[in-house]
């Protein structure tokens, strides 16, 4: 019940902020200048054409009434549709949102993979290899260029290597892909059962999470080096440590209470490559929403900015909520 | 010099004697912490190097050679050409010019407003109705503009504003801008009820004054930290922004469009191209970071009596 109320109360906290965030992008949107019109009738369009055009799509209206339609749309789940794919713009981002998704869980889950274990024993360790190769890997981690590292990887694993496929898309162009049932080729084709199509899109997978992974264990690693260290050093550490209990029962309590601001910045890193992931699905010509989004900014395309803005805001608030889920779950005093 | 400044802040104006003793000490904590050594060396070094690089390059910066594209590392070139025949080495000594003066401004530009809408925010919070009122709005109007996805906000601010150097630094100012807010209303938040703030108070300062001469220079600290870290995050901002093509316009030397220029020639084997600006690029962002967390130990008083004890 407590939780229940409590996630009415988050939701009831964020309608308001989605309407401020609705209301910011649709305007900074049509401060871009360019019109879509000219962009989509191309240069030799009469005035009148273009006028008609214009007129259909509603720019010729005051900006405030075009505020509303479009809120009044996106409240129905209609985004406007796209003039560069002429295809909905909802539709578009249900394509390519689960590419991105697919892509920055993977690479999340490694960078926790290489960033936890490497934080745990940093902050165990005062000094030594470890905590100095700890200590220039989160400095290092957050210096690279993420684009910069993807092509350093494409030339060592495919130009040099030729261990991967080429860099382009999520599955090569000859396989046919599996049927979509979570949005994530690998799986999916797990799910299936079909050995090529699995085999290729892994290929592809490997090189963009390797990259998200390496560059984002960085934070993680610094944030959980310096919590565990922080609980290490704690009241509680030091009782369990006086009665005598084996260390490593001791560091695992450590860690278990320094969860939750691991979670914390797994979360945020999280909401962050939704759109910060683009540098790096462009590279890899991954098609997802990122690349969707800033493809619409370079064209003057209107409607897939903001619908990847309202899309990856109510996004990432699903995925506070859940990250507040797991704290009622991890943290006795939450449900106190 | 950022010590100097930090110091400078919490302890009265120093003599001259004070100020050759704060000097030894921050050369002892250069010997102790020999990788914030490293960091100060980069950071000047790359200055020094935007600023020197007319007279030091071999070649000019947009000069291309038709006859020696795309050619490997070799004595004439010592980091090849690129595609279009131009210098590596030149372009990449030529960028920080670029990269550091757009990174530079931006931060400061939006240190300079976050801190001072933070500082105001945190001072009059929760004192009067309509005041308070207004600081929620603001601290609201900041969590819708965190809210957004940071690199998708960048690239529309600079399509709204035309593609330019300028433009570049007000997108990079206004999406930082909120951090220094967040983090100078804390700090203010704090220090707020310090008995010497109540002291100023009683005595008859202004809120102004207050704020001004004794509030804000004991706050500045983890901004001047974070300015650091920042200058940075807005280089690899700048490139990220280039690499697209919403960021500096093509030929112009700066690493990020440097790197998106080569990035054809990198997967049919040329890495020259695209390698050594993102090197040139990482280490000067590693420099500002180890800046930062130098500033972060040396401003922090706690830390530093730590740090002096351990010298001594």
């Amino acid at each position: 019940m407590r939780i229940l109320r409590y996630i009415g109360r988050r939701i009831l906290f964020v309608i308001p902020q989605l309407f401020g965030i609705i209301l910011v992008s649709f305007f900074l949107v049509k401060l871009i200048p360019g019109d879509p019109a000219v962009m989509m009738l191309g240069p030799t369009a009469s005035a009148k054409s273009l006028m008609e055009l214009r007129d259909r799509m509603g720019f010729t209206k005051p900006l405030l009434t075009q505020l509303m339609h479009y809120l009044h749309d996106v409240v129905r789940g209609d985004l406007g549709t796209s003039w560069q794919t002429t295809q909905p713009v909802t539709e578009d981002l249900f394509q390519r949102f689960p590419a991105t998704l697919e892509l920055i869980s993977f690479g999340l889950l490694l960078a926790i993979l290489i960033g936890f274990p490497l934080g745990v024993a940093a902050a165990r360790l005062k000094r030594g290899p470890i905590r100095k190769f700890a200590d220039y890997y989160g400095l290092l981690a957050g210096a690279m260029p993420d684009f910069w590292l993807a092509l350093v990887l494409i030339y060592v694993f495919y130009t040099t290597l030729n261990w991967i496929p080429a860099p382009l898309g999520r599955i090569d162009m000859a396989v046919l892909p599996p049927e979509i049932i979570t949005g994530s080729m690998v799986i999916d084709s797990l799910i299936a059962g079909d050995m090529d199509a699995l085999w290729s899109s892994f290929g592809h997978l490997v090189l963009p999470v390797l990259t998200l992974g390496l560059i984002n264990a960085g934070p993680i690693l610094k944030m959980t080096q310096s919590t565990v260290e922080r609980t290490l050093d704690s009241d509680f550490v030091r009782y369990a440590d006086m009665c005598g209990l084996p260390r490593r029962v001791v560091l695992r309590q450590a860690v278990r209470a320094a969860l939750p601001s691991i979670i914390t910045i797994v979360s945020v890193l999280y909401g962050f490559l939704i759109g910060g992931a683009v540098l790096v699905e462009i590279v890899f010509s991954w098609g997802g929403a990122g690349q969707y989004a800033v493809q619409g900014v370079l064209n003057a395309d209107l409607n897939p900015v903001l619908g990847f803005v309202v899309f990856s805001a109510v996004l990432s608030l699903i995925i506070y909520l859940l990250v507040d889920l797991l704290y009622f779950a991890l943290d006795p005093r939450t449900r106190a | 010099m950022a010590t100097a400044t930090a110091g400078a802040a919490q302890a009265a104006p120093a003599p001259k004697a004070r100020g050759g003793q704060r000097l030894r000490f921050f050369l002892a904590v250069l010997r102790a912490r020999p990788a914030f050594a490293v960091g100060y060396a980069i950071v000047s070094m790359t200055v020094l190097i935007g600023i020197i690089a007319p007279w030091i390059v071999p070649y000019g910066p947009l000069v291309a050679d038709p006859n020696v594209y795309l050619l490997p590392p070799y004595a004439a070139h010592i980091l090849g050409t690129d595609g279009t025949g131009m210098d590596i080495f030149s372009r990449v000594l030529f960028a920080p010019r670029v990269d550091l003066t757009i990174a530079v401004l931006g931060t400061l530009l939006s240190a300079c407003i976050g801190s001072s809408i933070g500082a105001i925010v945190g001072y009059y919070e929760g004192q009067r109705t309509w005041r308070t009122a207004i600081a929620t709005f603001v601290m609201r109007s900041t969590d819708v503009l965190q809210a957004f996805p940071v690199f998708v906000f960048a690239i529309a601010l600079v399509a709204v504003f035309g593609q330019s150097v300028r433009s570049i630094i007000l997108a990079i100012a206004f999406v930082n801008a909120p951090i220094y807010l967040r983090l100078m209303r804390s700090q203010v938040l704090s220090i707020r009820r310090m008995r010497y703030v109540e002291a100023a108070y009683v005595a008859g300062a202004s809120d102004i004054s207050i704020l001004v001469r004794h509030i804000v220079p004991n706050a500045m600290a983890p901004v001047l930290s974070q300015l650091s870290v920042n200058i940075g995050w807005s280089v690899l901002l700048t490139a990220g922004l280039s690499f697209v093509g919403a960021g500096v316009v093509a030929p112009t030397p700066e690493w990020g469009s440097m790197i998106a220029m080569g990035f054809q020639n990198v997967v049919t084997g040329q890495w020259w191209p695209s390698v050594f600006p993102g090197i040139a690029l990482g280490l000067t962002v590693f420099g500002f970071a180890l800046v930062g967390a130098s500033i972060e130990v040396l401003a922090d008083p706690g830390r530093r009596r730590i740090l002096s004890g351990s010298l001594s």
